[in-house]
């Protein structure tokens, strides 16, 4: 009788023990999967404050953006953006290397948003990089434009001139 | 053995964007899709998902599964593994991805394949890699295919599967190196006869010269066959391995530890205590390898008969455990109160996260550097530290997008008294007002000045005597014009003189009217001009009524629910990151714990070898001293 009491106590203690560890190994899964859940709302939740900012700081009447793109050109390496709009540095940017292979692999950069008066406007753009022989490229890039009462997207393109075997660089109006 | 093939996983860190097939061009200047792209390639995974997830909210369709993709890979990116696994099993079973021609498709198989095999799914990283068609593979890419399908197919799938495709990696090129370790490896889990490891690992020695960093693998795959050497009983081959590996690297402490016990194994304890001495003057004590070989030295000095020493160096061992014991449990309890977690996690840099990148370890003069280094060679112990990182990031983030909303509500309270103020001065009403006055005058002075130079002769300008005059003159004119009739006695001198007296008040008038004329069209000129700024201006505040309720309206709603939202989440995050807390905790307690025990041991054994070896050195004094006195 004594025996059988012991078994059945060491019966219950490894079931309770077994429990206690599936219950363990399944709160381990489930802080995981809790943490990734976490992840996709937080990215969503943060999606929905970049539109809210998108429509309150650039109203669609007065928005403004310029994006910069470029074709896979053998012989540029970009490095360096830097924007004038009606004689004034808005913004520039430093490329890493991964930025210019994003660029390179189709994407579009957008690198600078904000508002814009109807009427005439003008938009220089300096593009630093360098060619195949690591030798320094600078370019000027100039735009007259004009704005309604509407968004307005502007584009600096690199695109490769097969002719040439050269880079061409221009500003697209988008329309 | 288990432990040997994460040793081996060489391969560079892959990054998500190289899952990805080459990418055409956005579609119609899509801004959303293209800047989704330039956020995947440049590794900004949180920014491509949120414009992944946007593109499917407005439904954009002709993108095919290649959001799916672009999904997968920034999740797999932001370590989201759960997710991104879901994904690709989704993608990899269906039948229907064709919008992929036959190279991009193999590539995309590889580089899935890739990205499960480095995040330990290798059973979903040979399904993945037995998809992909080797015809279509890029040149660039055969011998890392091969590589890859060889390793998994070792440990994964039918090791005879993986002769052809090492077979079929260029020698000359740096994955031959690593397919041929792994091969090693396989090669001591099934049993196959030494002097085929030995060959093998002889093989992957001579092709490290064609790797970036010959030196370290060259230690790496030494170490490897060291060990595998030593524990076989292959003393002599160990050694010939293990003296190969470079006194500053970083598989130094191991490899002395390891060529130490190998020396013992071959009698040889006199050289046995160089590479031990070596290692435990050179590193510091809470090294594993060092506490070994605190307890290791001892041991070998008994050996050598060195008794009197040999004490010494226990009793030495004996202290720097006691230091080690107690330098673990200040760690513990740093641990317990948040002093060593805290500031690790609030010197990562806010914008930095995800799977890819590396937790940052710096703790200038912070007493866990060493430990934390050390424990972080663990993988696991990594994983849940950047998971524990992720969420601090995102408390950040949540904490930051709080006081954006809190200035997003300024801007539109700002708005909305402007708006006020643009209503109440009722610009438009007094515009149009000053408009319509300035309009009834323009038209006034239009009929005046139509009515005043009709005529071309400037009569219409003339005064009230000139206008006498006038009529004067005409009478005069009617007079001599009925005096000739009657009689021819009347002079043309008369008509005339009447006549240069009209003509000189004529030239007056005409003079007058010209000059009124210019003065009048300047004026109306300027009128003209003031109706115009009138107008504009009228527009100008028309247009800014118009616009001004949109610049704020609903936006306050907005920001309270987006508030509200970003509040709760905050608290729901707030509790994952205590639970997470306490399971980096956890885990770092444990293997606080496991070191202690270690460290007791080690001391167990110091203070018992110490006792018995005082004792001998006791015993023989007094038998020595009994001899002398006898």
């Amino acid at each position: 009788m004594k025996a059988i009491h012991s078994i059945a106590n060491s019966l219950v203690l490894f079931i309770s023990l077994c429990m206690s560890f599936s219950v363990f190994a399944a709160d381990q899964a489930g802080l995981d999967a809790e943490i990734e859940e976490l992840k996709a709302e937080v990215i969503e939740l943060n999606r929905d404050l970049f539109d809210l900012e998108e429509q309150l700081l650039y109203p669609a009447t007065t928005s403004f953006a310029v994006f910069v793109s470029m074709d896979a050109v053998p012989d540029f390496e970009i490095q360096a953006v830097k924007l004038n709009l009606d004689e004034q540095d808005v913004t520039s940017h430093i490329y890493r290397a991964e930025q210019v292979e994003a660029l390179r692999r189709g994407g579009i950069q957008k690198i600078y948003a904000g508002n814009l008066k109807p009427g005439m406007h003008n938009l220089k753009a300096e593009i630093v990089g360098k060619d195949r022989d690591g030798r320094p490229v600078k370019r000027m890039v100039v735009a007259d434009f004009g704005k309604a009462r509407s968004s307005k997207y502007l584009e600096v393109k690199i695109s490769n001139n097969p002719n040439q075997n050269k880079p061409d660089f221009a500003i697209v109006e988008w329309k | 053995m288990r432990w040997f093939i994460w040793l081996l996983i060489l391969s560079p860190v892959a990054f998500g964007d190289d899952l990805l097939p080459d990418e055409r061009r956005a579609i119609a200047r899509d801004p959303i899709y293209g800047q989704a792209v330039y956020s995947l390639h440049a590794g900004e995974y949180d920014k491509a998902l949120g414009f992944n997830y946007q593109l499917r909210k407005q439904g954009r369709k002709g993108y095919g599964r290649i959001l799916d993709i672009h999904e997968a890979t920034a999740q797999l990116g932001l370590g989201m593994s759960q997710h991104a696994q879901k994904q690709y099993k989704r993608l990899l079973s269906d039948s229907r991805v064709s919008f992929l021609p036959a190279p991009a498709r193999a590539q995309a198989w590889f580089y899935m394949a890739k990205h499960f095999y480095n995040k330990g799914l290798w059973a979903s990283a040979l399904t993945a890699i037995r998809k992909v068609k080797s015809a279509h593979i890029a040149d660039d890419l055969k011998d890392e295919y091969h590589f890859l399908a060889t390793t998994l197919e070792l440990f994964k799938g039918k090791p005879a599967k993986a002769d052809q495709h090492i077979l079929a990696i260029n020698p000359d090129s740096k994955w031959a190196v690593y397919a041929y370790m792994n091969l090693a490896v396989s090669y001591t889990e099934r049993d196959v006869h030494i002097s085929k490891v030995e060959a093998v690992f002889n093989k992957a020695l001579l092709l490290t010269s064609n790797t970036d960093k010959p030196e370290a693998l060259a230690d790496k795959i030494n170490l490897m066959a060291g060990k595998f050497f030593y524990a076989t009983g292959r003393g002599r081959s160990a050694i010939k391995h293990l003296k190969s590996v470079s006194l500053d690297g970083a598989y130094t402490p191991k490899a002395l530890l390891t060529y130490g016990w190998a020396l013992t194994e071959q009698w040889q304890y006199h050289d046995a205590l160089q590479p031990w001495y070596m290692l435990k003057t050179n590193h510091s004590a809470l090294n594993q390898d060092v506490q070994e070989t605190l307890i290791a030295i001892p041991h070998l000095l008994e050996k050598l008969n060195a008794k009197v020493m040999a004490l010494g160096a226990f009793d030495y061992a004996t202290e720097q455990f006691d230091d080690i014991y107690r330098q673990l449990g200040e760690s513990a309890t740093r641990l317990n109160t948040g002093e060593f977690i805290e500031p690790l996690m609030k010197q990562q840099v806010s914008d930095r996260w995800g799977a890819f990148e590396s937790v940052d370890l710096s703790l200038p003069n912070h007493p866990d550097q060493i430990y934390l280094k050390d424990v972080m060679s663990q993988g696991y112990f990594q994983g849940e530290l950047k998971n524990l990182r992720d969420l601090h990031v995102m408390r950040s983030q949540l904490q930051f997008a709080r006081t954006d909303l809190k200035a997003f509500d300024i801007i539109a309270q700002t708005r909305k008294d402007e708006y006020q103020i643009i209503k109440k001065e009722a610009q438009v009403s007094k515009h149009q007002a000053h408009l319509s006055d300035l309009e009834s005058r323009y038209k006034k002075l239009l009929s005046r000045i139509n009515k005043a130079f009709k005529n071309p002769d400037g009569s219409g300008l003339a005064s009230e005597p000139e206008k006498d005059q006038l009529a004067s003159f005409k009478g005069v004119s009617k007079q001599i014009n009925e005096l000739s009739k009657r009689s021819s006695l009347i002079e043309a001198s008369y008509s005339d003189r009447l006549r240069r007296v009209e003509g000189v008040l004529k030239w007056t008038l005409s003079e007058r009217y010209n000059e009124r004329k210019k003065q009048v069209s300047q004026n109306l000129a300027l009128l003209e001009d003031k109706i115009r700024q009138t107008k504009k201006q009228f527009k100008a505040a028309q247009y800014a009524y118009q616009v001004a309720p949109k610049t704020f309206n609903g936006f306050k709603q907005k920001i309270q629910i987006l508030d509200q939202t970003y509040q709760q989440q905050l608290a729901k995050l707030d509790k994952v990151y205590y639970k997470q807390r306490e399971k980096v905790g956890s885990i770092v307690k444990v293997d606080i714990k496991k070191r202690q025990q270690r460290v007791m041991d080690y001391q167990l054994q110091a203070r018992l070898a110490a006792a018995r070896l005082f004792d001998e050195t006791s015993n023989k004094q007094r038998i020595v001293t009994g001899e002398v006195r006898q």
